[in-house]
């Protein structure tokens, strides 16, 4: 190979290699962004009039006099739509009943977008669920219903090797020649007085319950829950492993029985997640029956046997890194092996050992597989202390899944879903992050 | 100095001991030792006890079925009457999305390993070390949630179009260098510089030709793939090698940085050019720590849960044809996430115990991968070591 390939090679593969890195950057972004953008969109966004509705009749938030004025003042102009209704009604009595028959059904789905769009039209029962009861009380959202209010969707199969096409026809044009076609350049003209969009910091998505399975309220129980579980686990794992990483370092010997312990550390941080699970489910609930069926400590429980061996190592690594000379220096003023290891290697180590915690934190807060079976439950409220022991509850990660794959109408709560990964994404990585930053200080400051 | 002197008398008396004193120091000793030894052992009992319990509850499934249906057909019907057990496209899925992210993974990591340990310089690489780890603790529900509701839906409408652009930004790069390589060992025995140069040329714009007619073929042939599903094995192998890849990075950087100073500096010695002593000198010498790593990153695909459970489409058959990875697919993790709850209630039943089998089974391979694993890094640290 002549000289210029060689160099053409070498340059290239630095170039692969430094594309790896961008990419993994890139996926990093691509993972992030997305969550991140619509996450934030849950907290900030145009809300109608129905969210300070909501807000006021199921949290008693905000100001009542100022509410009753925008519902009057809101009220005016959906008086005209609800006359234009009650009119229709009355032409559709007077009509030949196969008119009548074409009609009615066509009425039927315009009502239906009105009501999702308006909320309760008077004359309607009283819904029993509560996400009947306002109309949208998301700008973007309400957009998207008032296009499915004024357009039909109507699906094109002319060609039977193509897959078949959604195309829209204007309602408008179905009702030509009734009373009810002015209804539909009304709503178009006036929408944004019927639900006096504004822009809204909604807070109480961090600190208020669910309301109606997430249709509205936040993820207060969630976060909650969240924090429990990884607590808990933290409670259990952090002194466990800590003592067993001061009996690796400082008092194993090496030999067949410490290379199996060790061996053992490792396969325990192999173990698949919903192994454990399913070891948590079999262990602690069915045969230690630390509770009835799920619940917050069994959870706990099975978190903290997997975060255990990322704890062991971390400390391991921090202990190892203090100075020989501080051991010397304490053994040398007489002090006995335990009391050098207390005073003056643990507090030396502290630090790293921190950062391996912090990060056990972030992991166990964020994983999901060990509390399906064991601690996890879709719906609830926010737990006391005191129920640890008894019922399970709802957390970020679990949530996250159940909510974008088994709510039964997944599509419509999007920004909750967002909302709650970003929570998770961001209390996680701020955890990770904090924990950098720690170890950035420390090596600085045993570089002295 | 009064004081002074108090503290000197103290000091010795430090060393001055009774037998009896001796004798509580020793007992106080094996007594606290004894219980450092025996929470340190906590993790080996733990171990002991998943397998114990999780086999406990899958032995009863092979008692009553037997193996022969578990590990060789397809039906899996754990809820009819008669119930089939049948695993075997379930296990072939797990494998299946584990191959295909090992196959984005490995050369990505493997790549981004050397990057970090011999390319790039110390003040670049203290920042790309926290993108790493950032992306390892982005948690598992969240990249799930990510494949489920933003990658699926951008693979059923623009998936052809995607891998188009893939194949054009990964195969085009690599054809050109490899028809340069290629046009230059052809023409390396002609000794007439001038002919050599001519032919060198030649041979380039033919390559080059050829080279041009694939990569557009075979991106048109792309671009024009409908993909049915977004919830298919090929989502969930992009993602899972977003999972995959930190662990394969940080455990190849450590095998390379096993590989020391000397054969590095011995190789450039010899006049080799960097990407010659890495392919050459350290990757071989690195290349069983490397191993390892990819075995590690394997391993993370394989047992992960929640991505394959919320974007693999989770139907239990074997794609057609079988490397179709467009085709939705279901996992052994999933299964057990999916199926256990319905199978609570009847603890006992074989609906029950196969989920239990399928762990064992998950547990059993990471088991055994992870001493595989383990064994490997030993042998090269006492390898080179030894060197």
């Amino acid at each position: 190979m002549n000289l210029g390939t060689r160099k053409i090679l070498d340059r290239s593969f630095t170039a692969l290699g430094i594309g790896s890195i961008v990419i993994m950057a890139l996926a990093l972004m691509i993972v992030i962004v997305p969550i991140v953008t619509n996450g934030i969109g849950a907290l900030f966004f145009t809300g109608t009039v129905e969210h300070r509705k909501m807000l006021f009749h199921e949290f008693k938030r905000g100001d009542s006099q100022k509410l009753t004025e925008e519902s009057a003042s809101a009220e005016r102009y959906r008086a005209k739509v609800y006359e234009m209704l009650s009119g229709f009604e009355a032409e559709l009595e007077t009509m030949a009943p196969e008119k009548k028959r074409e009609y009615q059904p066509k009425y039927t789905e315009v009502r239906t977008a009105l009501q999702a769009l308006l909320g309760p039209l008077p004359g309607d029962p009283e819904p029993m669920l509560t996400r009947f009861k306002y109309g949208q009380t998301r700008w973007e959202k309400a957009e998207a219903k008032l296009h499915d209010l004024l357009y039909e969707v109507k699906w094109d199969n002319s060609d039977p090797n193509v897959m078949s096409k959604e195309y829209f026809v204007s309602r408008a044009i179905s009702f030509e020649g009734t009373s009810l076609v002015k209804l539909f350049p009304y709503v178009e003209n006036n929408i944004s007085k019927m639900l006096l969009p504004e822009f809204t910091f909604y807070w109480g998505f961090i600190t208020d319950s669910s309301v109606d399975s997430h249709f509205f309220g936040g993820i207060w129980p969630e976060i909650q829950g969240t924090f429990f579980l990884a607590v808990g686990a933290m409670l259990f794992a952090f002194p466990l492993g800590v003592i067993a990483a001061v009996y690796f370092t400082e008092y194993a010997r090496p030999g067949f029985f410490n290379s199996m312990l060790r061996s053992a550390n490792s396969t325990l941080a192999g173990v698949p997640s919903i192994v454990f699970g399913m070891f948590g489910l079999a262990f602690f609930i069915n045969t230690l029956k630390v509770s009835e069926s799920k619940s917050v400590i069994a959870g706990a429980l099975t978190l903290a046997i997997m975060i255990l061996p990322t704890i062991i190592r971390a400390a391991e690594e921090a202990i190892l890194a203090v100075p020989k000379t501080y051991r010397e220096a304490s053994l040398s003023l007489g002090s006995t092996k335990w009391n050098t290891i207390v005073t003056v290697i643990l507090p030396a180590a502290l630090p790293g050992i921190l950062t391996g915690g912090v990060i056990s934190l972030g992991r166990a807060a964020g994983e999901t597989a060990p509390i399906i079976f064991t601690a996890a439950v879709s719906v609830g409220s926010a737990i006391g202390l005191a129920d640890v022991f008894s019922s399970p509850t709802p957390a970020l990660s679990w949530n996250i899944y159940n909510l974008a794959s088994e709510h039964e109408a997944a599509a419509q709560i999007r920004h909750v879903q967002y909302g709650m990964a970003l929570a998770l994404v961001s209390i996680v990585l701020l955890l990770n992050l904090s924990a950098i930053v720690l170890r950035a200080r420390i090596s600085k400051k045993l570089k002295g | 100095m009064a004081e002074e002197s108090a503290g000197g008398q103290n000091r010795t008396n430090a060393f001055v001991v009774s037998a009896r004193k001796r004798f509580i120091q020793r007992v106080t000793k094996t007594v606290g030792e004894g219980t450092l030894l025996a929470i340190a052992s906590f993790v080996a009992i733990v171990v002991i006890f998943i397998f114990y319990f999780v086999a406990k509850d899958a032995i009863p499934f092979f008692q009553i079925r037997g193996f022969q249906e578990f590990f060789t057909t397809t039906g899996w019907y754990p809820a009819d009457d008669p119930a089939k057990f049948g695993a075997f496209a379930i296990i072939y899925g797990s494998l299946m999305v584990t191959l295909g992210s090992a196959l984005i993974a490995v050369p990505m990591g493997v790549a981004a390993a050397i990057c970090l340990s011999d390319i790039l310089p110390f003040s670049i690489r203290q920042y790309a070390k926290p993108v790493i780890e950032m992306l390892a603790a982005i948690p598992s529900v969240a990249f799930g949630f990510f494949a489920l509701v933003v990658l699926a839906p951008l693979l059923q409408e623009k998936g052809g179009l995607l891998m188009m652009w893939a194949w054009w930004l990964i195969a085009a790069p690599f054809m050109t260098l490899m028809i340069i390589i290629f046009a230059d060992l052809l023409t390396t025995n002609i000794a007439d510089p001038k002919r050599r140069k001519q032919l060198n040329l030649l041979l380039t714009a033919l390559f080059g030709l050829i080279g041009v007619a694939l990569l557009y073929r075979v991106g048109s042939v792309l671009s024009s793939i409908q993909i049915l599903t977004g919830t298919n094995a090929l989502n969930v192998s992009i993602i899972l090698s977003f999972m995959a890849l930190p662990t394969i990075v940080s455990v190849s950087e450590d095998a390379l940085q096993a590989v020391g100073r000397d054969l590095r500096e011995g190789s450039y010695a010899l006049g080799a050019t960097r990407a010659e002593t890495i392919m050459k000198t350290i990757l071989p010498a690195a290349s069983s720590g490397i191993l390892a790593a990819v075995i590690l990153g394997i391993m993370r695909a394989l047992g992960e849960t929640m991505v394959v459970w919320m974007a693999s489409g989770n139907s239990a058959h074997i794609p057609e044809p079988f490397f179709n990875y467009f085709e939705a697919v279901r996992t052994l993790t999933a299964t057990i996430a999916g199926d256990m709850g319905e199978a609570d209630q009847v603890t006992g039943s074989a609906r029950f115990h196969v989920l239990f089998a399928m762990g064992l089974l998950l547990l059993v391979i990471s088991f055994i991968c992870n001493l595989v694993s383990e064994r490997i890094v030993v042998r090269q640290r006492k390898i080179l070591s030894g060197q």
